[in-house]
């Protein structure tokens, strides 16, 4: 599981159209907005980093008020234990 | 991951985006412990000049996750995909872990470290003695930490008396530095990244900001984004990129014919009296670069560049330029950014004179928002290389090493014999790879050559013309893993990742930030500083380098202060830059920074914000001046505005090769993907290189999406898939080259032809030839060389 915590940056006056479309999106948590509005702090929530770019892409491909989706952290939750546990062998070659 | 852990990791993780805002959250309370690690450690992102401030976190002695630094002056908390995932290459098994020694069979085999650096000093010991003391060549890396730069070229330079010393900067960074040079007298740009904001013109030549920059290119965008109809961005660039789409006016001129351009912007400006006159009296000095001319001499020079004219050399509208002039001459502040477009070039000096020459006469510099930046593209080219002078024809504080009040400075400093640094540069990296070899082919005097963090068999344009240089020659290679450069080695040494051993590292606007080491490399790898200092200890200069001690951080400390007393008294001068004030600062500081109080220097040459033009000990500046370009070698506090002439690229398009490629980076892969092709989410993303080409130029070649294309210049060939996209102009191809597999590694196929001042090669311009050679074939295999012994795929 992959939980960011991002600003998602939308067009000047659109905030309220972007927050009302979001909500078609589940893995998308919306906690707060700057005043100017063009600047939303969420959470994108994912299986895995591949899926992350991709649900990503189809935010921004289908709320095209939205410019761009910035992470600012990451959680790998799941690469941590893997790291922890000495598992970065299984790590590559399951995913190769 | 029960409910109420996972909603405090996502409230915790918001709250971290929050603070990139200067934001809090509502509920934000004790949410930070919820991110399980031991210890949050300050550092900076390893890829891209940007300078990122990160937090590395660490969990049981390993790195469990990197987050931004929402007080960094760089980033403001935000990082790309690279700086998020690119440290995970660091628990890749490929690590190699233990020096190696190519044996009688051929093969690599683990030897100790005793052994190896006995081989390796004995042998550099015999080829002096044999060759002389110019045998024996470091090419090294705006990858390393500035204490490592500066160890092996004081080794060399003060120790072996060598000025054998080169680094891949020299690939990608050389242009700007002979630019503001020979424009302003010194090296570095005089603004910051902060001047982006209050900038009402942005012009971005020769730069995808938006891939291989990004999150510069988000404060761009952020920025015009929150005026748009007062914020103006200008894009110069023969690809429609993803940064060019932000763009109000965007400048499709042909790759290497954006001299004229430029001229042609000049013109307009003057003819429109969009410049500033009291700059043009008091700041600039017009010259041919033989000999100086008046204003009104450059007025003439610059007719021959009508907009007409240059859309006939160019195929830039010539209302785009107008405009643009406009925009730049009218609406300021004017902030120029470039990369490599500009950069690399056989006439990248002159390109980077004539942005120069923008804003010189429209009075767009030393003002809040108003530069001529050039960003870097590696994260310690500025700081480690051009900083500490680890070029052929430098010393610390970016001095000429042909300068003798430079070379005694120095000496006295590295306490040597005075007279010991040779006065003559070395091999610029062309000539260097170029004159490397076997001991007996008297025809090349390098005999030896240590590469550190950079792999020139993938990286070098047209890379195959130096293999046999390579392989013939003593090469040892200090990297993290196996490479197209190790498989030509005879010895390599595993060295040490960023955060397995710390250190400093300065970005694009002259910032200098400290990694602390987090944890320990695997292993018996070593970082480069102890690898540095062990060989200077077995060449017998243990004195010159005494900072070989087993404990990282303290090393590096050394070698930092003794850096810092190196350049005290340089216009580069970073002596109040203490490691200390480095680990307390979130930010890092800016040079000029001359003693422990100063707050660093966020814009140079201008009185009140500039320390050195209150300190006559360093250079001189009348009291009356409130700006002052003190590089000036004619003492006048002016900059040269150069007529130089306008010359294309080496290799234009002919019948026989119709079509320019260039190449370039993308934002998911760094280099040539060493590290991020082992992050399997980075390689699945961009698994493999391909062809960008125009639908006008497939369709009359009979080329589909995915079909095989071979790419032939004059030098080698490529095959890959095609992609075609609209933003590749027709007539124009582009390569991304991070691709390690043989058919893919366009350096095959690129010129050498380099730049006459800067010696820095035409990698973005040659002429090539197209065609389909098969249906669409699954090339993605993510290829990486996992193993040292696997053979070199080209019999040398």
């Amino acid at each position: 599981m992959v939980i960011t915590g991002s600003v998602i940056m939308v067009m000047p006056g659109s905030d309220v159209v972007v927050e009302e479309k979001l909500r078609s999106f589940p893995q998308v948590t919306c906690h707060a907005k700057s005043n100017s509005g063009m600047d939303m702090i969420v959470n994108v929530e994912a299986d895995n980093h591949h899926e992350l770019e991709s649900l990503c892409q189809k935010i921004k491909d289908d709320i095209p008020e939205i410019i761009d989706i910035g992470h600012v952290y990451i959680n790998f939750e799941e690469e941590i234990q893997k790291i922890e546990s000495g598992t970065w062998q299984n790590y590559y070659n399951l995913n190769d | 991951m029960d409910l109420t852990r996972r909603e405090m990791i996502k409230l915790s993780a918001a709250s971290f985006a929050a603070a990139a805002l200067n934001m809090s959250l509502p509920r934000n309370s004790s949410a930070d412990e919820e991110i399980v690690v031991d210890k949050w450690v300050k550092g900076t992102c390893r890829f891209c000049g940007t300078g990122c401030g990160i937090y590395a976190g660490v969990r049981n002695g390993q790195l469990v996750g990197i987050r931004g630094n929402p007080k960094a002056a760089t980033n403001f908390g935000f990082l790309c995909v690279k700086g998020f995932k690119g440290y995970m290459s660091m628990y890749h098994p490929d690590r190699l872990k233990y020096p190696m020694i190519r044996s009688e069979d051929d093969k690599f085999h683990r030897v100790s470290w005793d052994d190896a650096l006995s081989k390796v000093t004995n042998k550099f010991k015999e080829l002096h003695q044999k060759f002389g003391k110019d045998s024996v060549a470091f090419y090294g890396s705006g990858q390393c930490m500035t204490e490592e730069s500066y160890t092996f070229n004081k080794l060399w330079k003060g120790g072996l008396r060598s000025n054998m010393v080169e680094g891949n900067p020299r690939l990608c960074m050389a242009s700007a530095v002979g630019g503001y040079i020979t424009t302003f007298g010194a090296d570095e740009p005089a603004g910051s990244y902060a001047d982006i904001e209050k900038a009402k013109t942005l012009f971005i030549v020769g730069s995808n900001m938006a891939e291989c920059h990004p999150i510069l290119f988000r404060r761009v965008a952020r920025h015009k984004l929150q005026d748009p109809d007062n914020v103006n961005i200008i894009v110069c660039e023969p690809r429609l990129t993803p940064t060019a789409r932000i763009a109000d006016i965007w400048l499709p001129a042909d790759p290497g014919t954006d001299l004229a351009v430029f001229h042609c912007m000049a013109r307009e400006l003057i003819k429109n009296n969009w410049t500033d006159s009291w700059y043009i009296e008091n700041l600039c000095r017009f010259s041919t670069g033989a000999k100086v001319v008046d204003f009104n001499a450059y007025k003439q020079f610059l007719e021959q560049f009508t907009p007409e004219a240059v859309e006939k050399i160019t195929r830039c509208p010539g209302a785009n330029i107008k405009e643009a002039a406009r925009l730049f001459g009218s609406q300021c502040p004017t902030m120029s950014l470039w990369t490599m477009g500009l950069n690399q070039r056989t006439r990248g000096v002159w390109a980077n004179n004539l942005m120069h020459n923008l804003h010189l006469i429209s009075g767009n510099i030393c003002k809040e928002g108003a530069d001529s930046f050039s960003i870097t593209g590696q994260p310690n080219a500025c700081g480690g290389v051009r900083e500490t002078g680890s070029l052929c024809q430098l010393l610390p504080g970016t001095r000429a090493i042909t300068d003798a009040a430079a070379r005694a400075d120095v000496e006295k400093s590295w306490k040597i014999p005075a007279g010991s640094i040779d006065p003559k540069p070395g091999f610029h990296t062309m000539e260097m790879f170029a004159k490397l070899g076997a001991e007996d082919d008297t025809s090349k005097p390098l005999k030896a050559m240590l590469v550190s963090t950079t792999n020139p068999a993938q990286s070098l344009p047209n890379a195959p013309k130096y293999y046999k240089g390579m392989k013939d020659a003593f090469l040892v290679v200090l990297d993290i893993f196996p490479t197209r450069t190790t498989q030509l080695a005879d010895v390599i040494l595993p060295a040490a990742f960023i955060y397995e051993k710390g250190g400093v590292y300065g970005c694009s606007e002259r910032r200098s930030q400290l990694t602390q080491k987090c944890v320990e490399p695997p292993g018996e790898a070593k970082a480069d500083l102890w690898i540095a200092a062990q060989i200077a200890k077995r060449m017998g200069l243990e004195k010159l380098i005494p900072w070989n001690g087993d404990d990282a951080p303290t090393s590096y400390k050394m070698a930092w202060d003794d850096y810092r007393e190196c350049v005290k008294l340089t216009e580069h001068t970073l002596f109040g830059i203490t490691y200390d004030r480095l680990t307390q600062m979130e930010e890092g500081l800016q040079w000029p920074c001359p003693n422990d109080k100063s707050p660093g220097t966020s814009r140079r040459y201008v009185r009140g914000h500039d320390p050195l033009m209150n300190m006559p000990d360093i250079v001189k500046v009348p009291s009356s001046a409130l700006i002052y370009f003190y590089g000036d070698k004619q003492h006048e506090g002016k900059a040269n505005v150069f007529l130089r002439p306008y010359k294309g690229p080496e290799e234009p398009p002919d019948k026989d090769y119709p079509f320019f490629l260039t190449t370039g980076r993308v934002i998911e892969q760094w280099h040539s993907g060493t590290m991020t092709m082992r992050v399997p989410e980075i390689a699945r993303s961009k698994p493999n290189a391909y062809i960008e080409i125009n639908p006008s130029d497939a369709k009359e070649y009979g080329i589909k999406e995915g079909d095989m294309v071979k790419i032939s210049s004059r030098r080698g060939f490529n095959i890959m898939p095609a992609r075609i996209v609209k933003n590749s102009l027709p007539g124009i191809l582009f390569v991304p080259w991070f691709d390690q597999t043989w058919d893919r590694m366009i350096n095959r196929v690129t010129i050498d032809a380099f730049d006459e001042g800067s010696k820095q090669p035409e990698f973005k311009i040659c002429a090539v030839k197209i065609e389909r050679v098969g249906d669409p074939k699954d090339v993605a295999d993510m290829y990486i060389i996992s193993d040292v012994n696997t053979p070199f795929p080209l019999k040398i």
